[in-house]
């Protein structure tokens, strides 16, 4: 979950950009001049609520629809009026959207039969069951895509995609179909292949964990705009916008006022040395920053009083909720840092923090 | 409470409506097997036979009563339901195509072809041999005139049958195909009619059975040449005999081995698509 | 408003070229054959010819005749007399098929059952009238079977109650399936929920089920309206030629070639249709209830 230290990306090439890209649908504005830039073998995250445009964003890339301005530049080429099926991009469907009538080989063969491949039958069928056997269907070959389950339809997908040999594939929420056990798996099994095939994957994503732990990069949208890129590491560190904080779902969110370098909240006054330009004053507090003390503790850094909850294990880390007026205030506990302590349900204890840790956002930054 | 009294009450209702709905044919079969030649097309049966029956086949000693002239009318009929079948089928599928689309006048030209079905077979007929005749200069022909009448009566069914069936289609399995490089008519032929097949199947069902019972429109616009129900109706004006009820048995029974056809196929389908779904159940 | 991109114009070109085939189609062999009767009800009848001499001729004999007029009140006269006939026959075994009926394959087969006449040519379905209802047929016999009457009831064929009779049977099944259609979509949980509230069944009937209903009746009214009106074979059938519809005068008049009072009586059929048609689709947008 935790965000580990990345390799540099190097960037040797752009596959890939967009300028501008805008997309409207009657009032509503999908896409608001987008502008981005993937190198090779560079795996791109995007993040954001539904109806942030994300999908919007893949599909205009993919060329199902077109945008109302802007460009889509792949591999050197403006192909912002390519018909899709000769961009040579792939796309991996939520909903896989395998074809129902034919079994899974015809399924992988599929683009390289009816497509421009040029290959022989001998060819076709050798290069799909290596990528069968790769994404580990054999002996699955002949079954129809309604005789295997959740997971292995996803792999379908991917091998459908992949048997091609894209430098580029979009992937639309493809593990939200599965559940979170075959989710975790697959996503190995994505950053596997994605290593040995050198390809560029943009995956678009509603889950804040999947983007932090997939992405070699981040990028974060809102109602169109792409309001933060960055690593996991800049962005789950240095969220740009209470915006963007809000949708990470990482950090405890205060409202108060910034002013003359310290910020004014339900836990009093705390120091705030450092703050981000926003038209909102919001103080954040990472979940993992957080430390529960007893109330009769003494402490010069910022405290809040709050009564506890209720506790929920996530695997590698333990979840307290605790109730600060009505306002929720989460604390995590990676369990690599020791046992957990145990608190009392209804009582009260004073919830701290680092204030050098905490994102500051307000008005009054220049 | 209510539903204890009106359920049964309207249950009786239906019952009584079905013998309103089936009644006639009952006779009809049942006078279909009156003695012949002598028997007319009323009761009492005087003795049970299969006279009329083997009268239409000319299995009988030639009588007083001339066999029905049905047999070259029952070909025309046929050839003619089979061309119109395939060319307003044609014309369904790519009209409901273009409208998954939104395109500019898609309600005018939504309504132009639903006023084929709404405008009555007379008009159509009548309009089109005055054309035929009065502008154009051409002799009317059940192949030609005729069939341009049929089309433009059949078509609009074809056309709203496949409308519902690409209602429901899933865009994102052609996405998927041409994503895959393969371009839209490829996609077409090996995706997207593949799936909305069961539909077309209806479409071509409706059009043929529609243009096979046609008459108003063929009145009026086929000339010299008489396709099966205008041979019937000739029979109207000239004293009926059985042999014409054994005709309307014969053809209920080839109406319904082509239903049994169609349903067959549709069944393999649907047993399909629930294999689909149980699958899905157990992933 | 900038250029298209091409991908947009790509579309429209795939768009226009799908619609093309069929608009021509209907634009030939529909419309303009439309435009045709109206264009030579105004032409000049010789014996057996028309000439494009513009005239008002055979207008003034439709309005100026009888038996013309008259077939015009005929027709509208039947159209109303049919359309609430299978209203009346059709609603309450829709309700039945369509909401009272729990299981879905019992009320599909009972649609199946519904539509299995329609296999039967429509001319021979016309036909078969004729001996249930004749001085001797299958009604009198069994009436008179039952004693429930002592003489033969005569004014049951060739007469407009046999017309009636016909027309009701072959076309109520238009009325049954929109309606049953429409009743079938009804959430269930509505009426549970009115029924706990304590409405009685009339009360659920009039204040939900009808109204939600209505859409369906106005598709099978207009499905109706357009056979009927558009009728002749039936009533030529079944009322021995004393029931003249507008559709009997048309026949009659090309018969003896009187193109243009055809004509005539192809444009009042056509604007009788045009009104009704207009008229329920004021109530009812087609277009959405598919």
């Amino acid at each position: 979950m935790q965000p580990g230290p990345e390799d540099e990306v190097v960037v040797e090439t752009a596959v890939f950009r967009i300028e501008g890209l805008t997309r409207r649908y009657g009032d509503l504005l999908a896409l608001d001049n987008a502008t981005l830039e993937a190198g090779a073998n560079e795996y791109i995250s995007f993040l954001g609520p539904s109806g942030s445009g994300k999908t919007t964003l893949l599909r205009v890339i993919a060329g199902f629809e077109t945008p109302d301005a802007g460009r889509v530049i792949f591999q050197g080429r403006d192909v912002t009026n390519v018909p899709a099926h000769e961009r040579g991009i792939g796309f991996v469907f939520q909903n896989f959207a395998l074809f129902p009538h034919l079994t899974v080989m015809k399924n992988v063969a599929f683009g390289l039969t009816h497509g421009k491949s040029g290959l022989s039958a001998a060819d076709i069928d050798r290069r799909c069951r290596e990528m069968i056997d790769m994404v580990g269907l054999s002996g699955m070959e002949d079954r129809g895509v309604d005789q295997i389950s959740g997971g292995q339809r996803q792999r379908v997908a991917l091998a459908r995609t992949l048997t091609l040999r894209p430098r580029l594939v979009l992937l639309d929420e493809p593990l939200g179909a599965l559940d979170a056990n075959l989710r975790g798996r697959m996503r190995n099994e994505l950053r596997a292949i994605r290593e040995r095939l050198g390809v560029t994957f943009l995956h678009v994503t509603g889950s804040e964990s999947e983007a932090l732990a997939m992405g070699d990069r981040v990028v974060v949208l809102d109602r169109g705009r792409l309001i933060q890129t960055g690593t996991p590491a800049e962005v789950y560190d240095h969220p740009a916008s209470p915006d963007v904080a809000h949708f990470l779902n990482r950090f405890n969110m205060f409202d108060g006022k910034l002013s003359g370098g310290s910020f004014t909240g339900a836990f009093g006054t705390a120091p705030a040395p450092v703050a981000t330009r926003s038209p909102r004053d919001v103080y954040a507090v990472r979940y993992d920053r957080m430390r529960v003390l007893p109330l009769s503790a003494r402490t010069d850094r910022p405290t809040l009083k709050a009564r506890y909850i209720a506790s929920e294990y996530l695997g590698s880390s333990i979840m307290s909720f605790f109730d600060a007026e009505g306002h929720v205030v989460e604390v995590e506990h990676h369990l690599s840092l020791g046992a957990p302590e145990t608190y009392e349900t209804r009582q009260e204890y004073l919830l701290s923090w680092n204030p050098e840790k905490a994102i500051v956002f307000g008005r009054e930054v220049q | 409470m209510e539903s204890r009294i009106l359920k049964p009450v309207l249950a009786l209702y239906v019952a009584l409506f079905l013998l309103f709905l089936y009644g006639p044919f009952v006779v009809l079969t049942i006078l279909s097997f009156q003695q012949g030649p002598e028997g007319g097309p009323q009761f009492p049966i005087i003795e049970w036979s299969t006279y009329w029956y083997r009268q239409l086949f000319g299995l009988t000693p030639p009588s007083r009563i001339a066999p029905l002239p049905f047999g070259d009318a029952l070909i025309r009929s046929l050839v003619l339901a089979l061309m119109t079948m395939v060319v307003s089928t044609v014309l369904g599928v790519m009209s409901a195509q273009a409208f998954r689309r939104r395109f500019r006048g898609a309600s005018l030209v939504f309504y132009l072809i639903v006023l084929g079905m709404m405008v009555p077979g007379v008009l159509t007929g009548l309009g089109t041999s005055l054309l035929a005749n009065n502008i154009i200069g051409i002799e009317r022909h059940w192949y030609t005139t005729a069939f341009a009448t049929h089309v433009a009566y059949t078509y609009p069914f074809a056309f709203l049958v496949m409308l519902a069936i690409l209602n429901r289609f899933d865009d994102s399995v052609e996405e998927a195909s041409w994503s895959l490089g393969v371009d839209p008519w490829t996609t077409f032929r090996k995706v997207t009619f593949p799936l909305i097949f069961p539909g077309v199947l209806s479409a071509m069902l409706f059009a043929f059975t529609l243009s096979l019972d046609e008459f108003p429109r063929t009145l009026f616009a086929s000339g010299r040449d008489q396709t099966l129900p205008l041979a019937i109706y000739g029979t109207f004006a000239v004293e009926i005999h059985p042999n014409i009820f054994a005709f309307g048995v014969l053809t209920t029974l080839f109406s319904f081995a082509l239903l049994s056809v169609y349903g067959i196929l549709m069944a393999l389908s649907v047993r399909r698509a629930r294999r689909l779904a149980m699958q899905e159940d157990i992933a | 408003m900038p250029e298209p991109a091409p991908a947009l114009k790509r579309q429209s070109m795939t768009t226009r070229l799908l619609l093309a085939p069929g608009i021509l189609w209907m634009a030939l062999f529909l419309v303009l054959p439309i435009l045709m009767i109206v264009y030579v009800s105004f032409w000049t009848q010789t014996t057996f010819n028309i000439s494009p001499t513009p005239t008002l001729a055979s207008w003034k004999a439709f309005f100026g005749s009888d038996t013309y007029t008259g077939a015009l009140w005929t027709t509208l006269r039947l159209w109303l007399i049919i359309l609430a006939s299978t209203f009346i026959v059709g609603y309450p075994t829709a309700l039945f098929v369509g909401l009272l009926v729990k299981s879905k394959t019992v009320s599909t087969v009972l649609l199946v059952i519904c539509v299995i006449p329609f296999w039967t040519s429509f001319l021979i379905r016309v036909l078969a009238w004729r001996p249930m209802l004749g001085k001797e047929g299958a009604i009198n016999i069994v009436l008179m079977k039952l004693h429930i009457i002592s003489q033969p009831i005569e004014v049951l064929l060739f007469t407009e109650l046999s017309v009636v009779i016909g027309m009701t049977q072959i076309y109520c099944v238009f009325m049954v399936g929109p309606i049953a259609f429409m009743l079938a979509r009804i959430d269930r949980n509505i009426i549970e929920a009115a029924r706990d509230l304590g409405a009685g069944f009339g009360r659920i009937f009039w204040k939900i089920i009808f109204p939600l209903s209505l859409p369906g009746v106005v598709v099978g009214a207009i499905f109706v309206s357009v056979m009927v009106l558009g009728e002749f074979a039936t009533s030529a059938a079944l009322s021995g030629r004393k029931v003249n519809l507008l559709g009997n005068i048309i026949v009659t008049q090309v018969g003896s070639l009187k193109w243009a009072m055809a004509s005539v009586v192809g444009v009042i059929l056509t604007v009788v249709m045009g009104i009704v048609i207009a008229g329920f689709l004021r109530i009812v947008d087609l277009k959405r209830e598919l």
